[in-house]
């Protein structure tokens, strides 16, 4: 408690201002971790298995759109309905590119070992295999550099919450992760490939009997997730810039988040990823910066030891 | 270019039996009667995270040699001259097997580099045991020139005269009166903040310091959360200025986080950000506009006229801006002068031992200054530390002033 | 339109398709690098570049490997009629060896001829590099192969982390020797060898304290926490100036000096190693046959038949009176000390350890060693490290065009997942877990054991 003691004296004056900013950065990257757990959450639900190439799926979203900004945005900075227009674009460029990726991973690491009824570990292998070779497969292709996403926008502040300014690029992230995740959860609760979904989750060999194709409905796991993932990417990218090994960390943190909030549970991962961003963020009050790291997986650790299941439950076979 | 894929097949299929065959790897000498061929090594980065810093210093030696074999620079050479190039992406776990490549070759008498303080730490040990000059563009962490009489030299001028440098930029030319220094957690970047830092608070500025991971800038794990939140405390500390001790990839990502912050304080930065990359590294671009970097190159630190042709020529780089590229052109050439002295008559061969010796007795007369080596391998003049302030729109450093 | 898609459906053209997807994915991998100022040099240039098409004229890249990809296509197709029968004639022809290898007497003799050979190696060699790099490349990656080998091989836990009981190893000698900012114990400045049993403990008691919490989670979540454990001593170790030197690693920077060499003072005997890498050679050759004998061993022991019986059916093994906690833990640490052997090698060799040293690519590497040569197959992780690390430093050291340092990990990662499709027994298949397969096969393993590779 002295360092916490020592950052009230000191900060006193400024902490307000501090608190807000930090929260307000916290829910921006915990939704966009949020939208990230998804894809670990929907694949454990029906699969059992933890997509390590998930992080991969992230990068390739936001390469995909980091070329088609740069395709679509010319010398000067767009505004109005222009902005809107290109970041829907970006958006789609990730969401479509990071489904094909994840389609594509599990096409070729994944179902030759389903098909041999590979044990889990088989399976993890072969994931990080595919991590790894994707990441620096991009390394090698686009430059192992930050590359800086051209803006569609001036990032400026919108308004403030208590002092502490929100920018565009905030509030881009909150109400684009926030209709992803909304329209994941209507999707998976509500529509027949959602019900198909949940059916193969609860009993694959049930399921198939009952007429549901479980390759096709696993696919569509890997692209549904994917999808989120890839615009994860993006949203990451526009912040940031894009570079080979843009995923590691936020998916690392993503599958924290939806431990956190009980894996398989499709809300579990969005309140998760909320938690553990602000969370993160705050606790840069206290610690320097270089150990933020360890503070998300410490929260790992504690979760996994004192309440494996997360704080919703896991709901596996009821990835809604 | 030709016959790459059958290359690199035979590379990975054969590599178990190579260990037989490796007693002949890298034996390159010359042939009886005609001019010996002798090898200068460039160990930096040429690939990875740091790629851009590494390749100015290797096409500045380049131009060097390719003057020195046509003729231009010293005249009719009685040797050839090659450039190899060995990289270690600026790693010090690396660096070992890459100067112990560099020392069985035999054909090679000195290395210009190793180009990274860490890299440099860790080569060093093998380079002096070989007894090889190694004469590096920028290595510049304070505590590399140790031992009297050593193998080590460098053309520029150590983090310690560089660091009191930035400070007194800051806190005297900027009246800069709470600093925040923050450095990116690598060998070079800790010990330059270091002694920023320690300076500042001596001219009585009130100064902060923070560590901004490694894993957080470009080599690594890019993470957003770490330069927003630092930006965050930055904005809340009301602090008129930042100091930067990393590479252009951690400073870009911090310039975009505190430019979408709103700070609008005074930023610098070292030499590792004064690069181009710094541009494309920064989201948006324009957060670069106005910030400060240094650079303890001395005199003019870059190659100009006919020499920044060539350079453009051969890595498709702008001259301007190209950090320690006329130093790699000034070690390169210094060292080719040194063989010159010591191969009088064709007999005579060039030990790596004898151009130590020689390298500590040259005055050199450069682009980037007079080069004298003292004995522990640091420039014996007074160095000069340049500022310049970044353009983003014109992409380019103009220098604003020197200590 | 439904007859294109039928056709495309049939076996030839799916084949067909694939062998052209791959060889382009190949391509990508050996063509020229991108960078940032031109990202997009690496996907032009893999198929537009000309070359020479296997040396009889030149033409662009996507020529060549359209080539290549109808070869893989020929060589697949022939592989499925002939396959069978070529592996049966195969098998015929390795049976006299295999049926003399079971005598105990021709054993010995190969195992002795093996550590002649050994002996006389490096008189062979004599390029330095090459000399320096069967020490700090090749035996230290053997070392730590054989101990990730116990974890993953042997009771079949995925550790991510393994590099963290290497860094605690080096770590540890740094302090035993007196070179980190840290006081060495009791201010006395130690010779590497006293760190040997140090560090072997420090990272056995690391071992139990992080397994014994963790090793109770699911496989899957044991992978991850474990690669959390080593990020996070990866970060302790650069950030914490004042105990481990921070980003400076030991020595120089901090003012103290480097790791010593080892030494032997012992009456009469003097002996110090130095930078020549060929002492250090022997010393790890010793320990590294001692730690063979010491797994071998173990894995023919009560405790290695109680990790082969977790690893098969954890929950049969607990039924029968085994704790499966108890052994998990055990092979953790037990493996562990091998790592930390490593480390204290790759300190006192190389003077100067730094926290950079010790990243999760070391631990993915190491994997990529244990998978490749055979999960739980001493003989084949040994092989494996030695055959892919000779590779990796070989590259390092004459990069063909197109191969940059950094695309290591591209080749490692693509080898862990075609290892995992196609062999998952690895390069040479354990003892234990060709019997596995036998059975199987005929029917009486378990259906989802493991690493078959065959459909039961």
């Amino acid at each position: 408690m002295g360092a916490f003691g020592h950052f009230l004296v000191s900060h006193f004056a400024t902490l307000r201002l501090e608190f807000w900013g930090l929260l307000v950065g916290g829910v921006a990257n915990g939704l966009i971790y949020g939208m990230v757990a998804v894809g670990y959450t929907l694949v454990y639900g029906v699969l059992r298995l933890i997509n390590f190439a998930h992080s991969e799926i992230v990068m390739t979203g936001g390469f995909t759109s980091y070329f088609v900004l740069r395709g679509v945005i010319g010398t000067s900075i767009p505004n109005g309905w222009a902005t809107v227009g290109i970041l829907v674009v970006g958006m789609v460029a990730g969401g479509v590119s990071g489904a094909v990726m994840a389609m594509l991973v599990e096409r070729v690491a994944y179902r030759p070992l389903r098909r041999r009824r590979a044990p889990q570990l088989a399976y993890l292998i072969s994931a990080i295999g595919a991590s790894y070779f994707l990441f620096n497969l991009a390394g090698k292709e686009f430059g192992r550099v930050l590359l800086s996403v051209p803006q569609p926008y001036v990032n400026h502040p919108i308004f403030s919450v208590f002092g502490a300014p929100v920018q565009l690029y905030y509030l881009v992230i909150v109400i684009a992760s926030a209709a992803m995740l909304l329209g994941a959860d209507q999707f998976v609760g509500r529509t027949r490939l959602g019900r198909g979904l949940r059916a193969v989750a609860q009993d694959s060999e049930t399921a198939s009997l009952l007429g549901v194709d479980v390759n096709r409905t696993i696919a569509l796991t890997f692209a549904l997730g994917g999808a989120l993932g890839g615009i994860g990417g993006f949203l990451l990218g526009l912040g940031t810039g894009v570079v080979y090994t843009m995923g590691f960390v936020p998916a690392l943190k993503a599958f924290t988040a939806a431990v956190l909030g009980g894996i398989g549970n499709l809300r579990g991962a969005m309140i998760g990823g909320l938690l553990l961003g602000v969370v993160e963020s705050l606790s840069i009050a206290f610690v320097q910066p270089a150990y933020i790291d360890v503070v998300a997986f410490g929260i790992l650790v504690l979760v996994l030891l004192v309440r494996p299941t997360g704080i919703l439950g896991e709901r596996l076979g009821r990835a809604a | 270019m030709k016959l790459r894929f059958n290359k690199t097949v035979a590379a990975v299929t054969s590599s178990a039996v190579l260990l037989m065959a490796a007693p002949t790897v890298g034996v390159v000498s010359a042939s009886a009667g005609s001019v010996p061929t002798y090898t200068i090594g460039y160990q930096g980065p040429l690939s990875g995270s740091y790629a851009y810093l590494g390749q100015y210093m290797y096409y500045g030696a380049l131009v060097a040699i390719n003057n020195a074999n046509a003729g231009t620079k010293f005249g009719k050479l009685p040797f050839k001259l090659k450039l190899a190039r060995f990289d270690d992406q600026g790693s010090s776990t690396i660096a070992p097997s890459q100067a112990q490549a560099a020392i069985q070759t035999r054909s090679l008498v000195a290395i210009v580099g190793p180009a990274f303080s860490g890299a440099t730490e860790a080569s060093e040990p093998y380079y002096s045991k070989a007894h090889m000059p190694t004469v590096s563009p920028s290595a510049t962490a304070a505590a590399l020139a140790k031992g009297a009489r050593n193998n080590f030299m460098r053309v520029v001028a150590g983090d310690d005269v560089q660091g009191a440098a930035d400070a007194n930029f800051l806190v005297k030319t900027h009246h800069v009166k709470s600093l925040v220094v923050i450095n990116n957690g690598s060998f070079y970047g800790a010990g330059l903040a270091a002694v920023v830092s320690k300076q500042a608070k001596k001219d009585g500025a009130k100064v902060t310091n923070y560590t901004d991971p490694t894993t957080g800038s470009c080599g690594g794990t890019a993470s957003t959360t770490q330069y927003a939140a630092t930006a965050t405390q930055i904005m809340a500390a009301h602090v008129d200025g930042v100091y930067f001790g990393g590479y252009y990839c951690g400073f870009g990502l911090l310039l975009g986080a505190l430019s979408s912050a709103g700070y609008t304080g005074t930023i610098m930065s070292d030499d590792g950000s004064w690069s181009t990359g710094l541009f494309s590294d920064t989201t948006p671009p324009t957060a670069a506009n106005g910030v400060y970097v240094s650079e303890a190159g001395g005199g003019n630190a870059n190659l100009t006229g006919k020499l920044a042709s060539q350079f453009q020529k051969l890595s498709h780089q702008k001259a301007q801006g190209a950090t320690y590229a006329a130093q790699a052109y000034d070690a390169t050439n210094m060292i080719i002068k040194a063989m010159l002295s010591i191969k009088r008559s064709p007999n005579i061969k060039v030990l790596r031992g004898q151009l130590v010796v020689e390298l500590h007795k040259m005055t050199f007369k450069g682009v980037t200054g007079t080069i004298h080596f003292q004995g522990n391998g640091d420039l014996s003049r007074n160095s000069i530390v340049e500022f310049a302030q970044a353009n983003a729109t014109t992409k380019t450093f103009k220098v604003v002033g020197h200590s | 339109m439904s007859r294109v898609t039928l056709a495309l459906r049939s076996p030839t053209s799916r084949r067909l398709l694939t062998s052209l997807a791959a060889m382009a994915v190949v391509a990508l991998m050996t063509g020229p690098s991108g960078s940032a100022t031109q990202p997009m040099v690496g996907p032009t240039g893999s198929f537009g570049e000309h070359v020479s098409i296997f040396g009889l004229f030149p033409g662009p890249r996507w020529l060549l490997f359209f080539l290549f990809a109808l070869v893989m296509w020929g060589i697949w197709t022939f592989w499925l009629r002939r396959g069978t029968s070529l592996r049966a004639a195969a098998s015929t022809l390795a049976t006299p060896p295999k049926r003399a290898f079971a005598h105990r007497p021709v054993r010995w003799v190969f195992y002795v001829a093996l550590i002649g050979v050994g002996v006389v190696f490096p008189h062979l060699v004599t390029s330095q590099y090459w000399q320096s790099v069967m020490v700090e490349q090749i035996a230290v990656f053997v070392l730590l192969a054989l101990g990730l080998n116990v974890v993953v091989g042997f009771a079949g836990l995925l550790d991510l982390g393994f590099v963290a009981f290497y860094a605690i190893g080096a770590y540890a000698t740094a302090w035993v020797t007196g070179s980190l900012p840290t006081p060495a114990p009791f201010g006395v400045h130690l010779n590497p060898f006293f760190a040997i049993p140090v560090a072997i403990a420090l990272v056995m008691v690391a071992g139990v304290l992080l397994g014994t919490p963790t090793l109770r989670l699911r496989g899957d979540y044991l992978a991850i926490v474990t690669l959390g454990f080593g990020e996070i001593i990866t970060i302790f170790a650069n950030n914490l100036y004042g105990i481990t030197g921070g980003s400076y690693g030991s020595g120089g920077v901090t003012g103290k000096h480097g790791i010593p060499h080892f030494s032997i003072n012992l009456g009469p005997i003097h002996y110090r190693w130095t930078l020549n890498p060929v002492p250090y050679y022997y010393l790890i050759l010793v320990f590294v046959v001692i730690f063979i004998v010491a797994f071998s061993l173990l894995e023919h022991s009560r405790v290695g038949r109680a990790w082969t019986a977790i690893r098969e059916d954890e929950v049969a093994a607990e039924s029968v009176g085994i704790n499966p906690l108890k052994y998990k833990v055990m092979a953790f640490a037990i493996g562990a000390a091998s790592a930390g052997f490593a480390g204290v090698m790759t300190a006192a060799q190389s003077i100067f350890i730094f926290p950079a040293t010790f990243t999760l690519q070391v631990s993915i590497n190491i994997l990529a060693l244990v998978i490749f040569g055979g999960m739980g197959s001493i003989a084949g992780v040994a092989v494996g490290a030695m055959v892919i690390q000779t590779g990796s430093m070989y590259l390092l050291h004459s990069p063909p065009s197109g191969y940059q340092p950094a695309d290591l990990y591209m080749y490692l990662g693509a080898l862990l997942m075609v290892t995992m499709i196609f062999r998952p027994m690895g390069l040479i298949p354990s003892r234990r877990r060709r019997r596995e397969i036998v059975l199987t096969e005929a029917g009486e393993g378990h259906m989802n054991e493991v690493l078959s590779g065959e459909n039961p």
